[in-house]
């Protein structure tokens, strides 16, 4: 993990901030990203004239192609340059052609129909200047499923060829007032399948995934008290954490071992950490000012937060060790941030910035303590979080009137909006 | 002994039945003439009127429902400057006066929500809304008041009471608010 040397880390904060503030110009490009690689997606092949398959390869096709696309690791070829050459023959193909309109990597997926209502999604990967086989997967699913065959065909894609964790099944919770009360909802990282999780007429608050995606912890406003509870998604069960005092913002550690969360169980907001069940609890921070909004590390061993501890009204960004122990400040310039969130890849920490009324999101790079202003918008861009690899990040906007979910690359490009329906806010991505 | 009473009663009563049989049957009286004179009417008054004792404020109040009291809002909310959580000089009077009904209505407990407005971040404002209801508290229990008729809580930025974007709604938003939970 970096740790700062105070020295240093202070004059080059200091020299940041007229990059933070005044006019924010400076934008990260994609070169120090992975180079996109050139992959061929020509469209899938169905193996049945029955207009259902057909259907369902089309279907499928879109949604590997968007998934790709928003990977950020490949360069989809045109359609067009396919017309270039001769057509697709998935028993011999002729690599030397997918060469010549510039192809790394060609993918060839094809739809067969399968007893009642299901088909068979076969897809093949080939590396083309090789002119050999790299691996090849075969799903079969209910026709209702297959977007969800089709995201893990590319999550398979981007595994075998970048070897990162995909995000393409990955999952966002977060809080809708659609239905009348915040609860709690749960949609596919591009924004389908929005279904409800709870199902009451009290507030439920700040949701957090457990790591292996089975557990979410929570605020509930039970019993006129805010505490803090774990919705068991299997289980379909709901064990409390705290109920004592106001209990908010929780965090799962990377490990899935412990739970961060900020209570008011000993009369002020502090940081608290649990074991995973939520037993054990132990305090990490000792100050009057408001702690809160922790973060982990990638590594388990730290964890960012903010505090006011400079100047009432006036949060900052921290790293404490996980025990509580070696409190920095890590944020200079600027008098209100919050919302911290520690990037998958450990290097950075996006968060929360206030100027004048206006939100934004800010990415610190703790490698050269740089700062860069992902968003400008001239709205409230708050509660930022993380793709697992790190290249999204999605947040709450009230851009477009009511606030809503949007999804922006690290860099800035893509953005997009997630959901439509009531108020949708406090979003947390997956792992 | 009570064999010889049971007998004596048995022989006694045999003794009266035959000789009630054996008297002879007298003429029955002619039924009374109907008389002439109607009963006197008497007035059916209403039962003397039950003077209720007044109610006391006290049983007013324990009369009402919950939701009744709080429609009323005995309670007056409070509020607070941008970012800050410190009683101001104005709300001083509106505590005073709510710990004087708290006072009367000594068996009362009451929530104090922490509320803040648009331009605090979900998070901090979630923090920020338990430090203003904590500030009311502790200020209600410096008059007196026992800190365990008292509980508190944070809503954030949640629950506007008013949707606008002017410096007027968000002062209003700024706010601490008083619901009575128990009476």
């Amino acid at each position: 993990m970096i740790k700062p040397k105070p020295t240093i880390f202070v004059i080059l904060s200091l020299t940041l901030t007229p990059v933070l503030f005044p006019q924010q110009e400076v934008y990260i490009t994609l070169k120090e990203g992975v180079p996109a690689i050139g992959l061929a997606l020509p469209n899938f092949i169905s193996r049945s004239s029955s207009a259902g398959t057909r259907e369902a390869a089309a279907e499928l096709y879109q949604v590997v192609s968007d998934d790709l696309t928003y990977s950020r690791i490949f360069t989809l070829l045109p359609k067009k340059y396919y017309d270039y050459i001769r057509p697709l023959d998935s028993s011999n193909i002729y690599f030397k052609d997918w060469e010549s309109i510039q192809a790394n990597i060609l993918f060839v997926g094809e739809v067969t129909e399968s007893e009642g209502e299901n088909i068979v999604f076969e897809g093949k990967l080939y590396d083309v200047k090789g002119a050999r086989f790299i691996s090849g997967k075969r799903y079969q699913a209910s026709r209702n499923l297959c977007r969800l065959a089709a995201h893990r065909m590319a999550d398979e894609i981007v595994k075998v060829l970048s070897g990162e964790k995909p995000i393409f099944t990955s999952k966002i919770v977060f809080v809708s007032d659609r239905d009348g009360n915040d609860e709690l909802y749960m949609m596919d990282y591009d924004g389908q399948n929005q279904t409800r999780l709870t199902f009451n007429t009290i507030r439920d608050y700040t949701p957090a995934w457990s790591p292996d995606g089975k557990k979410i912890a929570y605020t509930s406003y039970k019993n006129l008290n805010a505490g803090l509870y774990i919705l068991d998604l299997e289980a379909g069960k709901v064990s409390p954490v705290s109920t004592r005092g106001t209990n908010f913002s929780p965090s799962f550690s990377p490990d899935g071992k412990r739970l961060a969360f900020c209570s008011t169980m000993d009369g002020n907001t502090e940081i608290y950490v649990a074991n995973s069940d939520g037993k054990n609890t132990k305090r990490l921070t000792f100050n009057e000012a408001i702690d809160s909004s922790p973060s982990w590390s990638p590594t388990n061993r730290e964890i960012t937060f903010i505090s006011d501890r400079s100047g009432l009204g006036q949060p900052q960004v921290y790293i404490m060790d996980a025990e509580g122990s070696n409190v920095r400040r890590v944020s200079f310039g600027g008098t209100y941030h919050d919302a911290p969130a520690w990037s998958p890849s450990g290097d950075r920490i996006v968060y929360v910035s206030r100027v004048e009324n206006i939100f934004d999101l800010y990415l610190l790079n703790l490698r050269n303590n740089q700062i860069v202003k992902l968003t400008e918008s001239n709205a409230r861009n708050e509660s930022p979080s993380w793709s697992s690899d790190g290249r999204h990040i999605v947040f709450t906007s009230n851009l477009s009137g009511l606030l809503q979910l949007y999804a922006i690359d690290y860099d800035g490009a893509n953005l997009r909006r997630l959901t439509s329906q009531g108020n949708n806010k406090l979003p947390d991505w997956s792992h | 002994m009570i064999k010889k009473i049971v007998i004596l009663t048995f022989v006694c009563c045999l003794v009266v039945i035959f000789t009630a049989n054996c008297k002879p049957k007298a003429k029955t009286a002619p039924p009374p003439p109907p008389a002439k004179e109607q009963p006197k009417v008497e007035k059916v008054d209403e039962a003397p009127a039950v003077k209720k004792p007044a109610m006391t404020e006290e049983e007013i109040f324990m009369s009402k429902s919950l939701e009744e009291i709080n429609l009323a809002a005995p309670l007056k909310m409070i509020f607070f400057d941008y970012d800050r959580y410190l009683i101001r000089d104005d709300a001083k009077p509106v505590l005073d006066a709510n710990s004087g009904w708290l006072r009367k209505f000594s068996s009362a407990k009451i929530l104090i929500e922490g509320h803040c407005d648009e331009r605090g971040t979900e998070e901090y404002n979630l923090a920020l809304g338990e430090k203003r209801a904590k500030s009311a508290f502790d200020y209600l229990v410096s008059l007196g008041i026992s800190p365990q008729r008292i509980k508190f809580i944070s809503y954030g930025k949640s629950q506007s009471l008013d949707n606008g974007h002017t410096e007027m709604a968000w002062q209003r938003n700024r706010r601490a608010q008083f619901l009575i939970i128990e009476k």
